[in-house]
């Protein structure tokens, strides 16, 4: 079964409730009044920052359509990224706890790969207005007319066009305006055709636009792009999906076309190269004074970044290969993921890197960063730093990364709320430290990949962590005999099975209680071979690969339990465990008293009140939530 | 009568109801918790002029009625989220100059959840439809001259055939 190495996924600790009206303000100022004034239509004050409650619904456009593209949008990177595995991820991301929906998530994915990163998946809850150009198919041929140079002015056609109802079939302007903002940009262009009407008010639903999703096919050019972004200059956040090669042009385009850019995000399918350079990525940061959000994926070719902003406060950026440099003067930064290049010849100085981030961005909060060249030496640079509210950390693929590491984030950090420290040499000492530090703020832990932890370990940070919502245990408890579950590939990487007292990792059982428990990932465990769950919270469990789990020494008491991946596990074990989850006689415990007797058989005694027990137990069960799934394919 | 004027904490015993008034002079009785979810209405419940029928010159009575169904079923406490889905579906499932009426009165009423599903409603007949079915669907007057025509189709030429 395929597992990525999941991300944790970083929520935006609030997405940038970005309150456009000041630097739109001074977006007004700069634009001038060149392109003829945006005023809003209904009530006739200017667009700018301007969010109109006459009769419009807040209510988030296409949500589905929407979270569904921004799911693909925003997923990542991997060339063998399925949609079932984003869709379902980002349902799961809906919830506000839900951390790394990756790693359970994409336990349906097929064969074992190593753990190319995924970019950490944010919600995107909210598209205000969002129009997604998923499946825009474009003419590169055509010549494109400037739109705008055409348009007359805005507050005549509102006046002429509010009391017309029969040529727009029936309903007036704002209602119009209402469904017309329902769609998505391919139609909205279409329907512009239909009447003098409709024309009007889709040029003001792209006027309008907020968000925008654009995927920008290979033979495009740069002028689909920027004739897009010209339709709606009030853009705030724009995601592109390229999918053919992207430079410094692009940006120069965004940077002109969108002066009220608060969020950028481009991604790249597996052909896209992109070339933007750290001086060009910088300049562009620096000049967008009212940036908050950039996110960017395949920065292979930066060479070095110097990133100095005052709005900027979270960056993502993955596929990052020897940068020479890399400055963050951004003291407002509060999440940065960094995902390094894997293939061995990446040589970013990570220590001062760190120690630079440690100093010039104080209020940091989460931090990914994803690393071969992880080590101890550079978590002794971050916790030397003074990042008092640090909430989320995530160091992975560090196998250089050591219980002595986790000392030092023990004593620096004291709040905690997620640390991922998969595929690291920590042990179980290293667990006890967490739990020794951590029990009051820690939610979400996630040691996949970690081959010096035991069932021991897993069972002992269950029991001592009661806050615990999200546990990654995957791959950690492996028989080592079995090298098929690391593909080649992993073991390139550097992730090749540490030699270690591998008998004791064979026949291990896990027992887990834990009252708040909703995600646990075992994927990959194939040294257990028991398992006992009593969750009443657990809604998603992963299994994936524990093939030698027993299907007579598994028990699962998990009443809201809604997924089960059992990909690769004995076909007896993925019946029981669909019987145990969704049968209505729930298997009780056997508090029953019995004897053994002198002939080796044991007798029962049976309570009489035993009958009724049973009796309330089934009912209780009927009155269940639905049915788990369990997913096995 | 005007006891409970706070009208978010009215207490749910005694269903109070309200009563409406179409545009044809038919009466509506409404429960008062389900005329919450308007926003028009809630406004006059609490500046108390929910005593006497309310006049809606805007909405005919059988729209009016089909609305009064929607929020006295919205409004129902335990309806699960997937058959509220399919009795939503099955209410815009009518033919369009219906749905768009539920427009025009969710508007005038400011039912955000209503206008929601109806104008999600439209937009999906919309989608798919070139700009000659959309006319004769909706049986709109086509505005253009020939030249404003080929004008609009050459600056969209990119987003469609």
């Amino acid at each position: 079964m395929h597992r990525r190495l999941h991300q944790p996924h970083l929520p935006h600790s609030d997405s940038p409730a970005a309150p456009s009206s000041s630097s739109s303000d001074d977006a007004a100022a700069k634009r001038g009044k060149k392109r003829g004034s945006y005023n809003c239509g209904r009530c006739g004050l200017p667009k700018k920052g301007h969010s109109c409650h006459a009769g419009s619904s807040p209510s988030p456009a296409p949500d589905s359509s929407s979270s569904a593209s921004a799911a693909a949008a925003s997923t990542p990177v991997s060339a063998a990224a399925p949609a079932a595995a984003a869709s379902s991820a980002s349902a799961a991301s809906a919830s506000a706890v839900a951390l790394a929906p990756s790693s359970l998530a994409s336990a349906s994915r097929r064969p074992p790969q190593p753990p190319p990163p995924l970019l950490p998946r944010h919600p995107i809850s909210h598209l205000r207005r969002a129009l997604s150009f998923d499946d825009l198919d474009v003419r590169a041929d055509e010549e494109e007319e400037d739109f705008d140079e055409v348009e007359p002015d805005l507050d005549e056609r509102d006046r002429d066009f509010v009391d017309g109802d029969a040529d727009a079939g029936g309903l007036p302007a704002r209602c119009l305006w209402e469904v017309l903002r329902r769609l998505p940009p391919a139609e909205l262009l279409a329907v512009a055709r239909v009447c003098k009407g409709w024309r009007e008010t889709s040029r003001r639903v792209w006027r309008a636009a907020e968000d925008l999703k654009l995927r920008v096919p290979s033979r495009a050019q740069l002028c689909f792009v920027g004739s897009v972004l010209n339709k709606c200059p009030e853009l705030v956040r724009l995601s592109l999906r390229m999918e053919s090669d992207v430079d410094a042009t692009m940006l120069a385009c965004i940077a002109f076309s969108c002066p009220n850019l608060e969020s950028v995000e481009i991604s790249t399918s597996s052909n896209a190269v992109n070339r933007i350079t750290g001086d060009e990525l910088g300049r562009f940061v620096a000049d967008k004074r009212c940036l908050t959000c950039l996110k960017m994926e395949g920065c292979s070719n930066l060479g070095g970044l110097v990133l100095s902003s005052s709005s900027l406060s979270t960056l993502w950026l993955s596929d990052l290969n020897s940068l020479s440099k890399m400055v963050f003067n951004c003291p407002n930064l509060r999440e940065i993921s960094l995902e390094f290049s894997r293939n061995g010849n990446d040589c970013t100085d990570l220590i001062a890197m760190v120690d630079g981030l440690g100093r010039s961005c104080p209020i940091l909060q989460n931090i990914h960063i994803a690393s071969v060249r992880l080590s101890h030496a550079v978590v002794l640079a971050l916790t030397a730093s003074n990042l008092r509210g640090l909430r989320m950390l995530s160091l992975v693929l560090g196998s250089e990364i050591t219980d002595a590491s986790v000392a030092a984030i023990a004593s620096s950090f004291s709040d905690l709320e997620l640390l991922d420290l998969s595929g690291s040499s920590i042990s179980d000492s290293g667990i006890g430290m967490i739990c020794n530090v951590f029990p009051e703020t820690l939610s979400r832990l996630l040691l996949a990949l970690c081959p010096n932890i035991s069932s021991s370990g897993i069972q002992f940070a269950t029991a001592q962590l009661p806050l615990l919502e999200l546990m990654d245990c995957g791959m950690t408890v492996c028989d080592s005999n079995n090298e098929s579950l690391i593909s080649d590939e992993a073991i390139n990487h550097g992730m090749e099975k540490r030699p270690n007292s591998s008998l004791h990792l064979i026949h291990q059982k896990l027992i887990i209680k834990h009252s708040k428990l909703k995600k646990l990932s075992l994927w990959g465990c194939s040294g257990l071979d028991a398992l006992y769950l009593n969750c009443p919270e657990l809604n998603d469990l992963n299994l994936n690969a524990c093939k030698n789990l027993l299907p007579d020494r598994l028990l699962i008491q998990c009443p809201s339990l809604e997924n089960v991946y059992a990909l690769g596990c004995q076909e007896l074990l993925i019946e029981v465990i669909q019987n145990q989850v969704n049968n209505d006689s729930f298997p009780v415990e056997n508090h029953l008293p019995f004897k053994r007797l002198a002939d080796g058989s044991k007798r029962v005694r049976v309570p009489h009140f035993l009958c009724q027990q049973q009796f309330d137990v089934d009912k209780k069960q009927r009155s269940r939530r639905r049915p788990c799934n369990v997913l096995a394919e | 009568m005007s006891s409970s004027s706070s009208s978010s904490s009215s207490p749910p015993c005694p269903k109070k109801m309200i009563t409406l008034k179409s545009s044809d002079g038919e009466t509506f009785e409404i429960e008062e918790i389900a005329a919450l979810q308007s926003k028009t209405l809630e406004n006059m419940i609490d500046e108390n002029c929910a005593s006497t029928p309310i006049p809606l010159p805007n909405v005919k009575g059988k729209i009016l009625a089909k609305v009064v169904e929607f929020c006295t079923k919205h409004a129902e406490a335990g309806a699960d989220a997937e058959t509220l889905r399919a009795w939503d579906a099955e209410f815009v499932g009518v033919e369009h100059a219906i749905v768009f009426d539920y427009i025009l009165a969710a508007n005038f009423l400011e039912i955000p959840t209503l206008l929601d599903l109806a104008c999600e409603s439209v937009a999906e007949m919309i989608k798919g439809k070139t700009p000659d079915e959309i006319r004769k669907f909706f049986n709109i007057n086509n505005a253009f001259s020939p030249e404003e025509e080929e004008d609009v189709r050459r600056q969209n030429q990119w987003a469609f055939e």
